[in-house]
């Protein structure tokens, strides 16, 4: 199916929202799962967007900004996800698959204005030597105006002008590729986890990823909700027990000063 | 010290809602200075009011390198602001403030993105993905909430003023090890259902039986045992090996279709 004109923009408006909500990290409206639904409800195929939102999100769910490192941008991969399984038919994964070019491209735009954004502290740095409140607004007010008009151009040009190259490049690939699109989705939520366990994981906290994992392999349930009660559990002993430990411990030095004491 | 008062609980209350430009002006020279002191501003100018000198002082320091959590940020700026209104030591403002960013961003992270998104995202998603929109409208509640306690952890910050230095340091470590043990369970979870690798290889034994490689072998030993082993190979990469993460990614990519190809996966 096409994109008309109307939609282009509509989906460029969006993104503007959600992309300045990215940059902002307020409401979290950026996330695939909000960006695809929102994407499907102006494609006139929420169902379509839902699904998309859904797999795009389990595949991001370990790419986040902590840390300070800027992750492929969740806002073109909810976008293009949903237009290109819109454009071409493709199965959700697949698209998911074929949409992370676009979220590279974004994630390198944002990381190109990172650094060039420095460029404007100077000027912040010379309105508070004069305690020139207006001109540290104005440095604010401008940064955060190029990225939406970034993500506002960017997506109005990957999801309405470019939507016949998508098309015909799609049409062109062999069976085996676009099954292997679906593998790819199928997999790369891995690295996602393992890019969180980087941050996350240390020796001592190996047997509760295990609980988790071996608990989700055999319990046929539809949500992570039970696996996250026994985590709410696991943390409450835990915390107690540490806790009990340490009071002992403070108690055990009292009395051994108290004997030295004695001595 | 009552006659310092120069602000109400709505200068507060509009402080939180300010502290949404923390990243205004995000860059990788002073990180979220920028927004930092955009957000302060309004409550600055109320304190210092005529005292341009004492105004810009403040500015300066608030302009220096800061990266903490977005969602936190406003318990910092409440305490900061209640010191800076008492008129406090501009060193001892200064060290507040660097002494809790880091703790503040480290308890953010392990809360927010480790803990709170795996989860709501993995439930969410869940639905979503089975066509219910009910999955989305639940992740962008989820995200009001903690948009709206924004407010209490600024009002918290204003209030405790100075006495919560001592609280804020001594919790943090704890309550970061206990909301990454609910993380680190929860991701265990979220690998074994959403990492799905399935070798298609069949192996002729005779005419009546095929070994599957998938259901008779990898799946006897156990359940999703490819999907936690690739977890940990890419785990070791990242940590180890200190491979970047889109290396991994264009790596699995290009795998994948190989393996397609050759009809293993």
């Amino acid at each position: 199916m096409e994109i008309t004109l109307m939609q282009g923009i509509g989906l460029a408006i969006m993104a503007i929202v959600v992309g300045l909500d990215f940059w902002l990290e307020a409401l979290f409206i950026f996330r695939p799962i909000i960006v695809s639904t929102l994407t499907g409800i102006i494609l006139g195929d929420v169902q379509l967007g839902l699904v998309c939102g859904g797999i795009t999100e389990l595949a991001f769910a370990g790419l986040t900004p902590a840390g300070g490192t800027q992750p492929p941008n969740p806002v073109l991969a909810g976008v293009m996800s949903v237009v290109i399984a819109y454009i071409t038919g493709q199965g959700a994964e697949a698209s998911m698959a074929l949409a992370l070019p676009f979220s590279f491209l974004m994630q390198y735009v944002i990381l190109f204005c990172y650094s060039t954004f420095s460029f404007f502290m100077k000027g912040a740095d010379k309105a508070a030597e004069e305690a020139d409140v207006k001109g540290v607004y104005k440095t604010n007010i401008i940064c955060s105006c190029i990225i939406a008009a970034l993500y506002g151009v960017i997506v109005f040009l990957c999801a309405y002008a470019a939507q016949d190259a998508m098309k015909a490049l799609v049409e062109m690939l062999p069976a085996w590729l676009t099954h292997g699109f679906e593998v790819a989705g199928g997999i790369l939520p891995a690295v996602g986890f393992a890019m969180l366990l980087r941050v996350m994981l240390k020796v001592e906290f190996v047997p509760y990823l295990l609980i988790g994992f071996v608990i989700a392999c055999f319990l046929d349930f539809s949500n992570l909700l039970p696996i996250a009660i026994v985590g709410v559990a696991l943390a409450l002993l835990v915390y107690n027990i540490e806790g009990k430990i340490a009071a002992v411990a403070a108690q055990k030095t009292v009395v051994e000063e108290d004997f030295d004491d004695g001595i | 010290m009552a006659s310092n008062k120069v602000l109400d609980k709505k200068d507060i209350t509009k402080l939180a809602f300010t502290s949404m430009f923390l990243q205004a002006s995000f860059n990788y020279e002073r990180m979220q200075a920028g927004g930092f002191l955009c957000a302060q501003l309004p409550a600055l100018k109320k304190i210092y009011k005529d005292d341009k000198e004492g105004l810009s002082a403040a500015m300066k320091d608030n302009l220096e390198f800061i990266n903490t959590h977005p969602n936190l940020v406003g318990f910092l700026m409440g305490l900061l602001i209640s010191l800076e209104e008492a008129h406090a030591d501009r060193n001892t403002i200064k060290g507040l403030k660097v002494a809790l960013f880091a703790p503040l961003a480290g308890i953010g992270d392990a809360i927010f993105w480790f803990t709170i998104l795996p989860i709501v995202a993995g439930i969410s998603a869940s639905m979503a993905i089975e066509g219910s929109i009910v999955g989305p409208i639940i992740f962008f509640l989820t995200y009001v909430v903690i948009f709206a306690l924004r407010f209490v952890w600024t009002h918290l910050g204003y209030n405790l003023g100075t006495k919560a230095v001592g609280t804020i340091t001594e919790g943090a470590e704890k309550i970061g090890r206990a909301a990454t043990i609910l993380g680190c369970t929860v991701i265990g979870g979220l690998i074994a259902n959403y990492v799905s690798i399935a070798v298609a290889i069949e192996i002729p034994v005779n005419e009546a039986k095929t070994v599957m490689v998938q259901a008779d072998f990898f799946d006897k030993i156990f359940p999703n045992i490819l999907s936690i082993g690739y977890v940990f190979l890419m785990y070791y990469f990242l940590k180890q090996k200190k491979v970047s993460p889109v290396v991994l990614i264009v790596c699995t990519f290009v795998l994948a279709i190989v393996c397609s190809f050759f009809g293993i996966l």
